[in-house]
């Protein structure tokens, strides 16, 4: 799976977690921690599950950050380098 | 007209507010047990679509709390796994001393956790919901709110802990009792005999993720035989419990009566009532 795969999946996740946006308001450009109020610790905590569970990747604990929670793309940038 | 009843049940440690919806003729006892923390208020909507559904189908439905949680009597810190299982075999019980029809037990997400030889030896079928038998994976995304908590604020130096007691998104627990449910996996259940009907939410035509198919294939290992036939339910729609609205999964509600229309008559060998339901796809495991 490419970059752009990878972003495609996470919207994906996030449109299914925080449905109340519509399709387009999704890109790698979206910001994600402290621009989007459904962006809370829950919804964090079960995107993060939900990509473990997609992609077969394990998350270390330090990467709860706000740098990787930043944006579709700063995440995506994560994942991405976990499922290489 | 719903018959519904308010009651306190007489738990182990302390009563136990219960909702039980019961039709005139019973055909069988659902007990559904919530799952953990947030999730119970993330599932209870659900847990009433489902009452209602089953109850037009003649099945008796008692939802109850967990002490020390919603209701029920206690706090979070006097709770463990072991008063819980020991709440959960107490209603089994009480239903058995009143009734000889068929026990199903109702389990969504975490409250897979909860499950033990002994309350499996008194039930009759499982429903199990989206199950999670991973109970290191749950503790761990339990705590990860905490820490997701604290994206930002300052850091804290392990802000989890005061004491032997736990703080994670409100709730206030002894560290005693995450320790035991990260100690909780499918293998300490290693011979369900009980029919079961498996619900899983996945898109159509794609497979289980790993992590899921996984789980699943090793419940199946640990299927005691041909006898425990388990039928699997491909849902696809709203994950309710994780979405930040308010939802419903209204396949899921026709998946289960579908469900329950192979779960009775395989307990009982035909002999129940007939329950009408339809189904989407099921697959015999």
């Amino acid at each position: 799976m490419n970059l752009v795969q990878t972003v495609q999946q996470l919207i994906s996740i996030l449109t299914d977690v925080i449905p109340n946006y519509e399709d387009d308001f999704w890109s790698a450009d979206t910001e994600l921690f402290g621009a989007i109020a459904e962006f809370d610790s829950m919804a964090i905590v079960t995107i993060i599950g939900e990509i473990e569970e997609q992609f077969d990747v394990t998350f270390d604990d330090d990467d709860i950050s706000a740098e990787h929670f930043s944006t579709v793309a700063s995440l995506a940038d994560l994942v991405f380098k976990y499922s290489r | 007209m719903i018959n519904i009843k308010a009651e306190f049940f007489q738990g182990t440690q302390g009563k136990l507010f219960r909702l039980i919806r019961r039709p005139k003729h019973v055909q069988a006892h659902v007990l559904y047990l919530s799952p953990l923390f947030e999730q119970a208020n993330q599932t209870r909507h659900m847990f009433t679509r489902s009452a209602l559904n089953i109850y037009t189908q003649g099945l008796e439905s008692i939802i109850f709390d967990h002490y020390g949680t919603g209701d029920s009597e206690g706090e979070l810190t006097q709770a463990s796994l072991t008063l819980w299982q020991q709440d959960i075999i107490a209603q089994l019980n009480e239903i058995k001393e009143r009734s000889a029809l068929p026990i199903i037990l109702s389990i969504s997400l975490s409250a897979a956790l909860l499950l033990t030889h002994e309350i499996l030896a008194l039930t009759d079928g499982m429903i199990l919901v989206q199950a999670e038998f991973n109970g290191k994976r749950f503790v761990q995304q339990f705590k990860r709110l905490a820490l997701a908590a604290q994206l930002n604020k300052p850091a804290v130096k392990d802000p989890l802990f005061h004491n032997d007691e736990l703080a994670i998104a409100g709730y206030v627990m002894k560290s005693q009792l995450l320790s035991q449910l990260s100690e909780q996996k499918i293998e300490k259940l290693s011979t369900i005999k009980q029919a079961c009907c498996w619900f899983e939410w996945q898109a159509t035509k794609s497979d289980l993720s790993p992590a899921r198919a996984k789980l699943y294939q090793r419940f199946k290992e640990v299927l005691a035989s041909e006898n425990s036939p388990c039928h699997f339910y491909a849902i696809e729609d709203v994950k309710y419990w994780q979405s930040t609205e308010f939802e419903i999964a209204k396949q899921y509600l026709l998946d289960e009566l579908h469900g329950l229309t192979t779960l009775l008559p395989a307990i009982n060998g035909g002999t129940i009532g007939s329950i009408t339901g339809s189904s989407s796809g099921v697959n015999k495991c």
